[in-house]
């Protein structure tokens, strides 16, 4: 999974490079009169990210689908809970287990910055790790969502799936934005985790997507929490 | 608290639970002092795990308070579960962990400091006969050696307190054998309360039992005295040399008044057993004898039996059912 990660980011970084240096070969022909114009960071940089904020919708799905799950199914939860934990203690334990192990799959990515400089290319850091800030919190906040499905159910395989096709329709809602008209539009952007994504992607760092993705992530730490207290009432 | 009377280790306090409208425990109460293995008995589906559940802290009750050494669960979730030792019914650990990792998260998670874990954790090893398993996974191991490691973290960090949920279930007669014997052990020194649908390992191991059928107590107390509670029953066998005989003599002791629950108990060799219950004191087996005389069957046999637990519990969960409570 982890090899598929990395080639898979490989060749999103590697298309706009190339697009890029081909576009840069001959700006005539793409009738770029102003060349310069264009910011080789945002080009480049700003596809990358947008592009892995699809691995995310199989990389997440893949990253949380054992962390109820897989307990509930060996019933190794019940021992758990009788430990000197809280609920909460637990639910943040799992969320952390699974945010450290994003972070390191994060980690060799930084390596495209270094061959990015090695290429030649001008660096506007600013932009670059705001996207990378962005995609932490698009994927911590997936993540949660992950961890909330996981604990619906005691298959590994269901919480997967199910994770999938909520975060599909997440992507869907960002679809969704730009055919709807009028309010719905509005609603559906301001609900739409990539449209807020999308703000870091090119450089602009507002408040209200740091909160949306801290409202979020909340949201389904709060869901957690309340799943698996429900052993207290369900036989 | 004054010296003389010192808190029990566990105390139940009126605990009830429902699940949605179902009611699995109704004002159960109960003491557990320190030095006592007590036997947690009761047919399926009688609230057995749900109170050993509660106890555990697993879940909270519905209504009604439990005290671990004095401390309030509710109130002191973090304190009251350290005291607790559990050993869930089916024991599922994590099958990718090794064992010695397995103990020592656990250690970790009671609050055992850390330069005193690698010592603890060798010694609950060498407590359970585990010290050559310590690098095995846990998925890797057999189901007696599985039985041992969730032995051994219900050990960790010395709770005074033990939870057993059928700890013997699934082992062979050789295990069984060594577990009890590790009961036999703790309970010196710690208030351990056993679950178990064995009989015969309660009259062994405990010095208490209490009864628990539909969410209820119905009994409590030593075995002696629990039969006691019974003393207007006695069981009878017969043993009748032709097994032709059968249903002339099952005929002749169905006329007699005063037989009950008369049953052909077992066939072996030609020869048949039959037993029924009567009270005591009806000196019954002059008569029956000149029945069988008189009616030419030839009986082996005619004896009293000792009352099991076996049947001072079916006789106390009929007797139950009628609305009976004792003790």
């Amino acid at each position: 999974m982890m090899a598929f990660f990395f080639l898979i980011s490989g060749i999103f970084f590697v298309i706009p490079v190339l697009g890029y240096s081909k576009i840069s070969m001959n700006p005539q022909q793409y009738e770029l009169s102003n060349f310069p114009g264009i910011n080789q960071t945002q080009y480049i940089f700003g596809s990358f990210f947008s592009n892995l904020s699809i691995m995310l919708l199989f990389l997440v799905p893949v990253l949380t689908m054992r962390s109820f799950a897989e307990e509930k199914r060996q019933e190794t939860l019940e021992l758990l809970f009788t430990y000197p934990l809280s609920d909460f203690e637990i639910v943040a334990g799992k969320q952390l287990g699974v945010s450290l192990l994003f972070g390191t799959l994060l980690v060799p990515l930084l390596g495209y910055l270094a061959v990015f400089r090695w290429l030649g290319g001008e660096f506007d850091w600013g932009p670059v790790w705001l996207g990378f800030l962005g995609f932490c919190l698009l994927g911590t906040a997936y993540l949660a969502a992950g961890v909330f499905i996981s604990s619906l159910t005691k298959s590994p395989i269901v919480s997967a799936l199910g994770t999938f096709s909520v975060l599909l329709l997440f992507w869907l809602l960002d679809s969704a934005r730009d055919v709807a008209a009028g309010p719905w539009a509005r609603v559906f952007s301001e609900l739409s985790p990539l449209a807020h994504y999308k703000n870091f992607t090119l450089g602009i760092l507002d408040a209200q997507d740091m909160v949306f993705f801290f409202f979020f992530f909340l949201y389904f730490l709060f869901l957690t929490l309340r799943s698996i207290e429900t052993r207290n009432w369900k036989n | 608290m004054d010296v003389m009377n010192p808190p029990s280790s566990i105390k139940f306090d009126n605990v009830s639970k429902e699940y949605g409208g179902f009611r699995a425990l109704r004002d159960v109460s109960f003491d557990v002092k320190e030095g006592e293995i007590v036997g947690f008995l009761g047919p399926n589906g009688a609230g057995k795990t749900t109170a050993m559940r509660i106890l555990s802290g697993f879940f909270p009750p519905t209504s009604g308070r439990v005290l671990i050494c004095g401390i309030d669960m509710s109130q002191h979730p973090h304190k009251a579960k350290r005291a607790i030792g559990y050993l869930p019914e089916m024991v599922s650990l994590y099958p990718d962990m090794k064992v010695i990792e397995y103990l020592r998260f656990v250690a970790r998670l009671k609050g055992v400091s850390a330069h005193e874990l690698h010592g603890h954790v060798r010694n609950k090893m060498s407590f359970c006969g585990l010290l050559d398993s310590g690098h095995h996974l846990i998925g890797r191991l057999s189901k007696g050696y599985r039985q041992r490691v969730g032995l051994a973290q219900a050990l960790v960090a010395d709770p005074p307190v033990l939870v057993l949920d059928e700890p013997t279930t699934g082992l062979d007669p050789t295990q069984i054998k060594e577990i009890r014997e590790l009961i036999r052990a703790l309970g010196q020194n710690r208030a351990v309360i056993l679950s178990t649908h064995i009989l015969p390992e309660v009259s062994m191991l405990c010095s208490r039992v209490i009864m628990i059928n539909q969410g209820q107590i119905l009994a409590s107390g030593t075995v002696p005295e629990l039969a006691s509670c019974l003393k207007d029953r006695e069981a009878i066998h017969i043993k009748i040399r032709d097994r032709k005989d059968q249903d002339r003599a099952l005929r002749i002791l169905g006329s007699i008044p005063g037989i009950e629950a008369l049953r052909v108990a077992g066939e072996a060799g030609g020869e048949t057993f039959i037993s029924f219950e009567t009270s005591p004191g009806r000196d019954l087996q002059p008569r029956i004898m000149k029945l069988f005389v008189e009616q030419g069957i030839s009986l082996a046999e005619i004896q009293r039996l000792q009352l099991s637990l076996e049947d001072i519990f079916l006789g106390l969960l009929k007797n139950g059912k009628s609305g009976r409570r004792f003790p």
